[in-house]
C-alpha cells in the first residue's frame, strides 16, 4: 500500500492549483504585414580618438523586411558596395575606401577582420566596410565629424563629435554576491564625473579569451543626470554576445585568472540617445510595452554616426 | 479661493452661460405657483436598512410627479395638495403602493422588501422605475446594481465591476483579461474612478487584471461616460462612482466565498439597531503562498506574490436630519523576489488607502446636504538591490479633499443641486536613492504639489410634460504651487508659493423632449476640464505609471462632448432600447515621444509631448430586465484619432483606444430556484499596434524599426463566458446558506491575441540570420469554481 504523506498532498495540490491559475501563454507563428515595408539604408560609424582607438569606418548595410531566414550570399548582398563616404574633420574631407573582406588577401582581410571584430576564419559572406585608410583624419577631442554618404541618388548625412576623454582612476575586483563563486568576479571601476558639463558613456568589455570588444545587453550607456560632478563607482558587466548563452547566475561576472579588457568611452548626446533607445527598445518589445523608436542622428537613413573618446583599459583578475 | 477665481474668470466669457441659466431658473419660479408641500423621506431595504439609491419615486394624483432617491436613499418631490398614490419600485423588490394625502409637508420614509408579487397595480409601479430610460435627462448613464454583476461569468471566479462595466457600449477593456477600461475613444486617465467618493488612482491589483473593489463591500456602481453632470469634474471621459455598503443595522450576516485563488469574508450588523451599523469585508490571494512548500530550499525561496483589500465601513444615524458615515479601503499588491545565488531581492509593495467621513445633513423637507472630507493615497515602492548595494524607488498621489454639496428640491420644476469642491494634490514622480555601501545617490526629483478646487451649480428642470432640462455650470481652477524650480526661467517657488494658474468654465447642458410615454429624445453638450495625468508608455497602465500635476509646462486637458440619442421603451416597459451618438473634442492630450525611453533620473513631465484628439461614435444598447431571460446587446461603432506634431510629423492617426466594432451580449437565466446561468459574448475589432516594419544590422545584431503609429492591428476579438450558480438548499430557514458558482472564461478557446513577439538571429559570419514572429496568447479555456456561503444571525 503506497503512503502519500500531508506534506507530499500539500506539494501535489500546490503544483495542481499553480498550473490551473498560471496563465497559460500559447504560442502559433505570426506572419506581419510587409506591404508598408519601405527599405532604408542603414549607416554605423565610428570615429574614435585616444590609446587602442581605431581609424574611422563606416558600414553600410540595406534594411530588410520581415523574412524567415537569410543565408550567407543574401547576408553579404545586404552591405552597399557602390556608395560614395567622405567626412570633414574641421580641416579637410577625407574619402573612405570601400575595402569588401572576401576580395583582400588572407593576411589584410585577417587583420581587418581583427580590427572590425569579426572571425575572417569562418567568414562566408563578402562583409564590406568603408575606411579611412590612411588614417588621415584629424581624430581629436574636441573636434565635429561631419559624414556624407551617396547611394545611387539618395544623400544621407550625419555629425557626431569626440569629446572630452573621462578616465577611469581606479577598480577593484570583489566576489559576486551570493553563493560563493571562487573562480569568478565582479569588476568595479571608479569614475570622478566633470561637474561643467553633462556627460556620457559608453563601454564594452573583452577577455583574454575572447578578444572582440563587444556592449553588455542590457544598457550599455550611463549619463551623469544622478552623479553629476560626484566620483562615483559602478559595476562594469562582462559583455556577452545577445544570441550566446545566458546563465542567470554568472552573467556579468569575470574569470578569475584572466584579464577584462574594458573599452570606456565618452560620448556626445546624440550618440548617447542612439544606444540609449536602442537599449531600451531591444529590452523592451515585451507584453505590455509600447514600443521606442530608435533616435538616430542619420539624415536620410537609420543608424549611427558616433564620436568615441576612448580610454582602453587591461585589468587582470588574480586567481583567489 | 478668490484669487482663483480672478485669475480664472479673467478673460473668459463668463456671463453668457450663467446668464441663460439664471434666467430659465427665474422665469420658470415666477411661473410657478403657490401652495405646493412636500413629500420626504429615505428609502431603505426592508432585511438590511441600507439605503436604496436611484429607486422611481411616482406620485400619481392629477398629474404624475416622479423622482429617484439619490446617493444616500434620499428622496423629495414638491407637489400641489391633494390625494396622490405613491409608487416606489426597485429591481428585484416587491413595490410599494400606498394612497397618501398631502395637505402639509410629510416625512415619509419607506422600506422595500425583495421579491416580487405580481398584482396589477404593483406591475405598473414596477414600470415606472424602467421608465427612466425615457424620463430622464441623463445620457449615456447607467447603473449597475452588484447582484446583476454577481450573476456573470467571471475569470477564476473573480466577480469584478471593472469587467462587468467593460461589457456595456462605448467602453472597452485595456486588454485580454484586464480591469483597466477605455470610454467612448478616451485614454485610462480620463476616468473619474471614486469610491466613496474617495478617488482611487490605480484600480487595478496584479498589473490590471483584477480590479481594487472587492464586489461583496459594494452596493452600487454608475457609470456616467457622457453628459457628466456639473457636480463631477475633473476627468474628460467618465465617472465611475462606486459606493459601499453601508452594513446591515437589523442583524448580524457573515459572508464569504472561497475560490481557486483568492477567499472574501464579510461581516456587517448593527453598532445601535436601527441606528448605527458596521460592515468590514476582506479578501486576500493565495496561490503562491500554496507554493512556498514547493520553493523551499531552491534558488527563489522567500519569492511571493499576493493582493489584498480590506473595506471598512460604520455610519451613525443621529436623528433624522443627522448622519454620519465614515468608509475606508486600505488595498496593496505585495511582490517580493529573492534570488539566493547571487543573492538578489526585490520587494514591491503597491496599493490604495482612502478615507472618507461624510456627514448628512437634512436641513428640511426641500434641502438635502453632504459633506465629506476624503484622504486618498496611493503609492508604489520598490526596494531592491544586492549585497551592500541597495536601490529605492518611490512615486505616489496624496490627496486631501473636502466637498460640500446641497440638492435642493426647490419646487415642482426644479431640482437645485449645488457646491463646492477642494482637494490639495501632492504627486511623487519615481524619486530614486541608491547607495553603495557609504556613498549615495539620489534623483533629486521633488514632489509637485497643487490645489484643485471647483464650485458648480445645476438645476434638473422639468418644464412640462414633453421637456426636462438638466443645465450647470462648474467653475473649475487649478493651482501648482511650490516647492518647485521653474524650468522656464529657473525661479524657485517657495511652499505654497503660487507657481502656474488654470481655470475652466466648464457648462453642461442635457435636454429631453418626451416625444411620447414611450419615446424620447435627448441631447446633451458637457465641457471638461482635466488637471492631473497620467501617461503610459505600455498598453495597459502599470503600477510604475506616475500621475502628474498641470504645472507651468504641462497644460491641463480640456474636452466638450456632444451627444444625442433616442431611447424607447417596448412591450410595456420590458425592453429598454437606446441609440446615442456622440462626438468628443480634446485638447491638451499627452503622450510620449515615439523615442521615449523611461529613465527615472528624469522628470517625465520633460519627455511629454502634446496633441489634439477627436472621438465619435454610435452606441446601440438594448435590455430586459425582467422575467426569467434578462440581460443585455450592446454594439458600438466607433473612432478614435489623435494628431501630435511630434509624433507622425502631426498627422492623424488612430488612437491606441480605438476599435471601431465593439459587441457585447449578456444573459441570465433563472431556470428554478437552485439554478441560475449566466452567459457572455464579447467581440470586438482587434487592438491596434504599431507593427515592426523591418529590421537593421548594428553591431552584428538585428535591430527592430518601426512602421506608423497604431498602423496595424491584431485579430479580431471574441470570446464566450458560461456560468452556472447552484443553490442546493433555497428555501433553507437554517441560518448558513451556501452556494457554488461554477464558470468557464474563454469556452471555445479562442486563440485572442495578447501582442506580437519577435525573435531575431543572426550571425556575422556564416551570415545565417532568422527572424521569428509569434503571436502570444495568455488566456485559454479557464474553468473556475467557487463556493459563496452566508450566515444569518
Amino acid at each position: 500500500m503506497i503512503k502519500i504523506k500531508n506534506t507530499d498532498i500539500l506539494k501535489y495540490w500546490s503544483f495542481v492549483l499553480f498550473a490551473m491559475v498560471v496563465f497559460v501563454s500559447c504560442e502559433e507563428p505570426f506572419t506581419p504585414d510587409t506591404s508598408l515595408y519601405e527599405p532604408q539604408i542603414v549607416v554605423e560609424g565610428y570615429v574614435e580618438t585616444g590609446i587602442g582607438s581605431l581609424p574611422a569606418y563606416v558600414f553600410l548595410t540595406k534594411s530588410i523586411p520581415f523574412i524567415a531566414s537569410i543565408d550567407g550570399q543574401d547576408f553579404g548582398d545586404l552591405f552597399v558596395k557602390n556608395a560614395e563616404v567622405s567626412v570633414f574633420d574641421g580641416d579637410q574631407t577625407v574619402q573612405f575606401t570601400a575595402l569588401c573582406l572576401q576580395d583582400l588577401p588572407d593576411d589584410i582581410k585577417k587583420k581587418a577582420g581583427e580590427l572590425l571584430g569579426i572571425n575572417t576564419d569562418s567568414l562566408q559572406s563578402n562583409i564590406c566596410v568603408y575606411i579611412d585608410l590612411a588614417d588621415q583624419l584629424i581624430r581629436a577631442e574636441g573636434r565635429r565629424y561631419d559624414l556624407t554618404v551617396k547611394v545611387d541618388d539618395q544623400i544621407l548625412t550625419a555629425t557626431t563629435t569626440l569629446p572630452s576623454g573621462v578616465d577611469l582612476y581606479d577598480f577593484k575586483w570583489v566576489e559576486p554576491a551570493g553563493l560563493a563563486i571562487d573562480t569568478m568576479a565582479e569588476l568595479r571601476v571608479m569614475v570622478e564625473d566633470p561637474a561643467e558639463e553633462a556627460n556620457f558613456y559608453r563601454y564594452l568589455t573583452a577577455t583574454e579569451r575572447d578578444r572582440q570588444f563587444i556592449p553588455p545587453p542590457f544598457g550599455s550607456v550611463i549619463d551623469d543626470a544622478i552623479f553629476n560632478g560626484k566620483a562615483f563607482e559602478i559595476p562594469l558587466q562582462r559583455a556577452q554576445r545577445r544570441n550566446g548563452d545566458f546563465d542567470p547566475d554568472t552573467f556579468g561576472l569575470y574569470v578569475r585568472g584572466d584579464s577584462a579588457y574594458i573599452k570606456w568611452c565618452t560620448i556626445d548626446k546624440a550618440h548617447f540617445d542612439f544606444w540609449n533607445t536602442r537599449d531600451y527598445a531591444a529590452a523592451n518589445s515585451g507584453s505590455f510595452s509600447s514600443y521606442t523608436r530608435v533616435t538616430s542622428n542619420i539624415q536620410g537613413g537609420l543608424g549611427i554616426w558616433g564620436g568615441y573618446t576612448v580610454r582602453v583599459y587591461r585589468l587582470y583578475c588574480p586567481p583567489k | 479661493m478668490g484669487f482663483f477665481f480672478r485669475d480664472v474668470l479673467r478673460g473668459t466669457k463668463v456671463m453668457n452661460p450663467f446668464f441663460v441659466l439664471f434666467s430659465l431658473f427665474f422665469l420658470t419660479t415666477v411661473a410657478m405657483g403657490q401652495g405646493n408641500f412636500s413629500i420626504s423621506g429615505y428609502v431603505k431595504d426592508q432585511d438590511s436598512g441600507e439605503t436604496m439609491i436611484g429607486v422611481s419615486i411616482v406620485l400619481v394624483g392629477e398629474k404624475t410627479f416622479t423622482t429617484v432617491t439619490n446617493h444616500y436613499g434620499f428622496y423629495s418631490l414638491t407637489i400641489p395638495k391633494g390625494e396622490y398614490q405613491l409608487s416606489v419600485s426597485y429591481v428585484g423588490y416587491e413595490p410599494y403602493v400606498i394612497p397618501v394625502s398631502i395637505s402639509q409637508n410629510l416625512a415619509k420614509n419607506i422600506q422595500l422588501s425583495e421579491g416580487v408579487v405580481i398584482q396589477e397595480v404593483i406591475i405598473s409601479a414596477d414600470r415606472e422605475e424602467r421608465r427612466k430610460n425615457v424620463e430622464s435627462t441623463q445620457m449615456g448613464t447607467i447603473e449597475v446594481p452588484i447582484e446583476n454583476i454577481k450573476k456573470l461569468p467571471a475569470i477564476f471566479g473573480e466577480i469584478d465591476v471593472l469587467k462587468s462595466i467593460q461589457l456595456l457600449p462605448g467602453v472597452l477593456s485595456s486588454g485580454e483579461g484586464n480591469a483597466g477600461f477605455y470610454v467612448r475613444g478616451g485614454g485610462p486617465d480620463q476616468n473619474l474612478v471614486l469610491l466613496d467618493e474617495a478617488l482611487v488612482y490605480n484600480s487595478g491589483h496584479m498589473l490590471g487584471f483584477f480590479s481594487v473593489f472587492n464586489s461583496d463591500a459594494l452596493k452600487n456602481t454608475t457609470l456616467i461616460k457622457g453628459g457628466m453632470p456639473a457636480n463631477f469634474g475633473g476627468r474628460l471621459s467618465s465617472v465611475l462612482d462606486i459606493q459601499m455598503k453601508e452594513g446591515n443595522d437589523q442583524r448580524y450576516i457573515v459572508e464569504g466565498g472561497i475560490g481557486l485563488i483568492s477567499s472574501r469574508l464579510t461581516v456587517q450588523g448593527p453598532v445601535v439597531k436601527n441606528k448605527s451599523s458596521f460592515i468590514i469585508s476582506g479578501r486576500r490571494t493565495y496561490i503562491l503562498d500554496l507554493v512556498q512548500p514547493a520553493l523551499k530550499g531552491g534558488k527563489f525561496e522567500g519569492t511571493n506574490y499576493y493582493f489584498y483589500d480590506l473595506n471598512t465601513k460604520w455610519n451613525y444615524t443621529f436623528s433624522d436630519k443627522d448622519r454620519i458615515f465614515f468608509s475606508g479601503y486600505f488595498g496593496d499588491d505585495i511582490l517580493k523576489f529573492r534570488q539566493a545565488t547571487r543573492n538578489f531581492y526585490f520587494d514591491m509593495p503597491y496599493g490604495n488607502k482612502t478615507a472618507t467621513l461624510r456627514w448628512n445633513h437634512l436641513f428640511n423637507h426641500k434641502m438635502f446636504m453632504n459633506v465629506s472630507a476624503i484622504y486618498n493615497d496611493y503609492r508604489f515602492t520598490f526596494t531592491g538591490g544586492q549585497e551592500d548595494f541597495v536601490f529605492k524607488l518611490f512615486s505616489g498621489v496624496k490627496d486631501w479633499n473636502l466637498k460640500a454639496e446641497v440638492e435642493h428640491y426647490y419646487n415642482t420644476i426644479h431640482t437645485l443641486k449645488y457646491g463646492a469642491n477642494y482637494t490639495y494634490h501632492t504627486m511623487t514622480p519615481n524619486t530614486a536613492q541608491a547607495s553603495s555601501g557609504e556613498v549615495e545617490f539620489s534623483s533629486n526629483l521633488q514632489s509637485k504639489y497643487g490645489h484643485e478646487t471647483a464650485v458648480y451649480f445645476l438645476d434638473d428642470m422639468k418644464l412640462s410634460n414633453k421637456w426636462h432640462v438638466n443645465a450647470g455650470i462648474r467653475l473649475s481652477a487649478f493651482q501648482q504651487t511650490g516647492p518647485y524650480t521653474s524650468k522656464i526661467d529657473f525661479k524657485e517657488y517657495g511652499r505654497l508659493e503660487s507657481v502656474k494658474t488654470y481655470g475652466g468654465l466648464e457648462p453642461r447642458l442635457s435636454v429631453n423632449y418626451r416625444i411620447n410615454k414611450d419615446l424620447s429624445f435627448k441631447s446633451g453638450v458637457a465641457a471638461t476640464t482635466q488637471y492631473v495625468h497620467l501617461v503610459s508608455n505600455s498598453s495597459s497602465t502599470l503600477p510604475a505609471d506616475v500621475w502628474v500635476p498641470s504645472t507651468e509646462t504641462v497644460k491641463p486637458q480640456r474636452g466638450i462632448q456632444y451627444a444625442a440619442g433616442i431611447f424607447k421603451n417596448l412591450q410595456n416597459d420590458i425592453y429598454e432600447i437606446s441609440f446615442e451618438v456622440y462626438y468628443k473634442d480634446l485638447k491638451n492630450q499627452i503622450d510620449y515621444a515615439d523615442n521615449y525611453v523611461a529613465d527615472i533620473s528624469k522628470d517625465v513631465e520633460d519627455a511629454f509631448v502634446s496633441g489634439i484628439g477627436r472621438a465619435y461614435g454610435a452606441e446601440f444598447f438594448i435590455k430586459k430586465s425582467k422575467g426569467k431571460l434578462n440581460g443585455w446587446i450592446g454594439y458600438t461603432l466607433s473612432k478614435s484619432e489623435r494628431s501630435f506634431p511630434d509624433i507622425e510629423s502631426g498627422r492623424w492617426y488612430p488612437a491606441v483606444y480605438d476599435r471601431p466594432h465593439d459587441l457585447s451580449i449578456v444573459a441570465n437565466y433563472n431556470l428554478s430556484k437552485k439554478w441560475d446561468f449566466g452567459a457572455v459574448f464579447i467581440y470586438g475589432t482587434g487592438k491596434l499596434y504599431t507593427p515592426v516594419s523591418g529590421f537593421f544590422l548594428i553591431e552584428q545584431n538585428l535591430n527592430l524599426f518601426y512602421g506608423p503609429r497604431n498602423s496595424a492591428r491584431l485579430n479580431d476579438y471574441h470570446r464566450l463566458d458560461i456560468s452556472a450558480t447552484y443553490t442546493p438548499r433555497p428555501d433553507s430557514k437554517r441560518k448558513f446558506k451556501g452556494s457554488w458558482t461554477f464558470s468557464l472564461y474563454n469556452t471555445y478557446n479562442r486563440k485572442n491575441p495578447f501582442f506580437i513577439n519577435y525573435e531575431t538571429q543572426s550571425d556575422f559570419e556564416s551570415g545565417k540570420t532568422s527572424i521569428d514572429a509569434t503571436q502570444i496568447t495568455i488566456f485559454p479555456l479557464i474553468p473556475s469554481i467557487t463556493y459563496n456561503f452566508k450566515w444569518n444571525d
